[in-house]
């Protein structure tokens, strides 16, 4: 049954869901609906189907365990499933808080990238919604690098606690407020209860169950203060660290990043060869050298939104931060990769 | 197997380049005052086993999979030492340099042996045989250590020459190896026929019983068979094979080892399973296959991947990964154990597989926000087991892959026959490149 999609048209509206048992998208179409009835069709199969017919309207027509789809001069008809046997899925609520649509796409593309994809680990595969001041945070951490996004000019979470939200449905989320590309004024509607979340939007809703557990105490990760800091043109580091990138075919070559007044020499050393470039900058601090997981410091830099970036130090083997020259709502906390 | 395109006619070009005494070489290399001396690298513990030993140490009939205290009974003067798998794998990285300066046709068998063929590299650097001695010559100038190799037509024949380059370790004295032999066609027969049949590749200690029960002892006494005859002994699958062998034919070419991005295994059930304890046995038969499987081809993999298929076909993928790379079956089982005991198993599986991937080659360690000063449990498996797994690895090269199992595995006949997929031993592995 969760390889099928659940069709409903009842007068005018036609709702669509599909589920995984932990996460459900909802979606509402108006249509002209001749008359009120359900199904369950194979997911894979209507989609490929209504893909390639002809432009132009399409006719659904149930019959017990059978859907005619016709358009044009096309015609299937094709295996369905009783909607009896669909598993419910509950409605969370009518949402309590709304999120700017723009602020929630900007910061769950730069947050989501950090959370863990390790199952062993399941409060990490999470990204933590939780009330800051009068903004919404968004966190997400792997363990070796933590995303951190404040949603200014968000209403605040309704909820008098913090919410462990699956990534995978943060993902959905991403490409589906990514694709809205609203205007300024679209929001996107929070609901919450004590085991799910729901997100709406003009016409879908995505709802999944929520992470139980404690989120590891982020707060105490984040240094107050750091003694060498580093300004440099977003684009050019991020082009540099590609490049030098190019060498590593594995996972766990470094990329050396040396800070020096006047700006930063990027070095990678691999079995294919070495690599080397060097980003004009601002540096204030002495000069070291830390070694980072190259991709992971590309998701930092690229997850900022200015055209500075600024990378904040300790030694090298303390955790850096990568943010924004000029904004403080973004931090990507990173720990380096010790080397012999 | 596809034929390739022959470069250089009927001159031999399959070299088998094998390192002497490996292991034992490489402590000798680093600790030069046992130069000459009895080395033992193993198990030091009092059930350890002989993962190598010098030539000195083969002098007092020490040998590979041996127990560690028959050897030191042999051998009283030896020096035992515990494996350094790092560094085995950085000499052996500096020996697979060499072979790739030579050509690309490389066949890697583990850390310290390969098949080459270097048809393509004549024209370029001469006869095979003047090749092969630059590839000793290569290999010392960047390692110092000694390899043997073998050429010849087939990589049969080009293994069982390098066994002659080796240096030979008596009573008397070690004498020194020829370093490259080369068998030249018209000598093959001469060169095969009179060794034992155990020689063939395919013949283990069972077959070989069942052609000892005839009278048969030698590849030339087999040659001499007819197929009907030897497909009655050993059945239709393998006959011909072991006759094409023992008149010197293998059409086996050399294919170059792939980049691996994942080794795993896994088996349907002939019955839905429905609870971890009765998955368990196959997870951890499973998971000691796979870590062999990367040991034997010096990997260690950061991620562990469990597969399950459901009663009704979906599968359903769940991975993690471990601060360290590992490569013994103790520490995969306890992660794919996590991983299952987190799986809804109660509507019944099919399916079950095990897959490592995310292969840590280098030292670089990337730091935990989290102060987890604790090792994972994989972290610490990994840590004990991993002096032993060579030895392991011994064994059941030595005596076959059923000589040494997990106790949990033994049924009453002693066998863990329940649990194969096939009766002639494992699947091959499913690698993915």
């Amino acid at each position: 049954m969760l390889s099928g999609l659940l069709l409903h048209c009842e007068g005018n509206l036609l709702t669509i869901t599909g589920t995984d048992l932990d996460l459900a998208i909802r979606v509402e179409l108006e249509v002209i609906g001749i008359a009120d009835g359900s199904t369950v069709v194979p997911a894979r199969l209507a989609t490929d189907i209504v893909r390639s017919l002809e432009p132009g309207a399409l006719t659904l027509d149930t019959n017990e365990d059978r859907v005619d789809i016709a358009a044009a001069r096309s015609h299937f008809g094709i295996r369905a499933y009783p909607p009896m046997e669909f598993p419910t899925v509950s409605a969370v609520g009518a949402p309590t808080t709304q999120l700017g649509t723009q602020a929630l796409a900007e910061g769950l593309r730069q947050v989501v990238r950090a959370s863990s994809s390790d199952d062993a680990r399941p409060l990490l595969t999470g990204v933590l919604l939780t009330n800051y001041g009068d903004t919404v945070r968004m966190v997400a951490t792997d363990s070796y690098r933590l995303a951190l996004r404040d949603l200014a000019g968000s209403s605040v979470l309704a909820a008098e606690r913090d919410i462990l939200v699956p990534a995978r449905a943060l993902a959905e989320l991403q490409r589906l407020t990514t694709a809205a590309g609203a205007g300024d004024d679209a929001s996107v509607g929070v609901a919450s209860s004590a085991n799910e979340i729901a997100f709406t939007t003009a016409n879908v809703t995505i709802s999944t169950r929520l992470l139980e557990g404690t989120y590891p105490d982020y707060r105490q990760l984040i240094p107050e203060s750091y003694p060498n800091q580093l300004v440099v043109g977003k684009e050019s580091l991020l082009a540099a660290v590609r490049r030098v990138r190019l060498l590593v075919r594995d996972n766990t070559t470094p990329v050396r990043l040396s800070m020096r007044a006047g700006g930063v020499d990027l070095a990678v050393k691999s079995q294919d060869g070495d690599a080397s470039e060097t980003v004009d900058g601002d540096y204030t601090g002495e000069d070291i050298t830390i070694a980072f997981n190259p991709s992971y410091l590309i998701d930092g830099i690229d997850a900022v939104l200015s055209d500075e970036v600024l990378i904040e130090s300790t030694d090298a083997s303390r955790p850096a931060t990568v943010r924004s020259a000029e904004q403080a709502d973004f931090r990507y906390l990173l720990m380096p990769v010790r080397v012999a | 197997m596809a034929e390739r395109p022959r470069f250089g006619g009927d001159e031999p070009t399959i070299c088998h380049v094998d390192m002497d005494a490996f292991f034992a070489s490489v402590e000798v290399l680093d600790h030069p005052e046992l130069k000459g001396k009895p080395v033992i690298v193993g198990g030091t513990g009092s059930r350890g086993v002989v993962a190598a030993c010098t030539y000195e140490a083969r002098r007092f009939g020490v040998r590979s999979a041996m127990a560690m205290t028959r050897a030191k009974q042999l051998c009283p003067d030896a020096i035992v030492m515990p494996g350094r798998f790092a560094r085995y794998q950085e000499l052996s990285a500096l020996v697979h340099e060499a072979f790739h300066e030579v050509t690309d046709l490389v066949e890697s068998i583990g850390l310290d042996e390969a098949f080459l063929d270097v048809a393509p590299a004549i024209r370029r650097l001469g006869p095979p045989v003047e090749i092969a001695q630059g590839l000793r010559r290569s290999i010392w100038d960047k390692t110092k250590l000694v390899s043997s190799v073998g050429i010849g037509r087939t990589k049969m024949l080009a293994k069982l020459a390098s066994r002659e380059a080796k240096p030979k370790a008596t009573a008397r004295g070690v004498e020194r190896g020829r370093g490259v032999v080369r068998i030249a066609p018209e000598d093959e027969l001469a060169f095969l026929h009179p060794m034992e049949i155990r020689a063939l590749w395919g013949i283990g200690p069972q077959t070989a019983e069942k052609f000892y029960a005839v009278g048969i002892r030698t590849v030339g006494e087999l040659a001499s068979l007819d197929a009907p005859t030897i497909e009655r002994l050993v059945g239709r699958s393998m006959g011909p094979h072991l006759l094409a062998m023992a008149n010197g034919e293998d059409t086996r070419v050399v294919v170059p080892s792939r980049e691996l991005k994942s080794i795993g295994q896994e088996q349907t059930f002939a019955q839905d399973l429905a609870e971890v304890a009765s998955v368990l046995p196959y997870l951890t038969e499973q998971a000691e296959r796979v870590a062999h499987q990367l040991r034997s081809k010096g990997l260690r993999a950061r991620t562990t991947t469990i597969k399950v298929r459901f009663s009704d076909f979906t599968d359903l993928t769940r991975s993690s990964t471990t601060e360290v790379g590992i490569d013994t079956g103790p520490a995969i089982i306890a992660v794919a154990t996590g991983l299952l005991e987190k799986v809804e198993l109660r509507g019944g599986i099919r399916l079950f597989g095990i897959s490592c991937s995310g292969f840590a080659t280098h030292d670089a360690n990337q730091l935990s926000l989290f102060d987890t000063n604790a090792p994972s449990e994989a972290a610490t498996l990994q840590e004990t087991w991993e002096p032993v797994s060579g030895a392991v690895d011994a064994i059941r090269e030595r005596f076959g892959a059923d000589a040494l199992s997990v106790a949990s595995h033994l049924g009453r006949s002693g066998t863990v026959d329940a649990l194969r997929p096939e009766r002639w031993g494992p699947t091959a592995p499913e690698e993915s490149t």
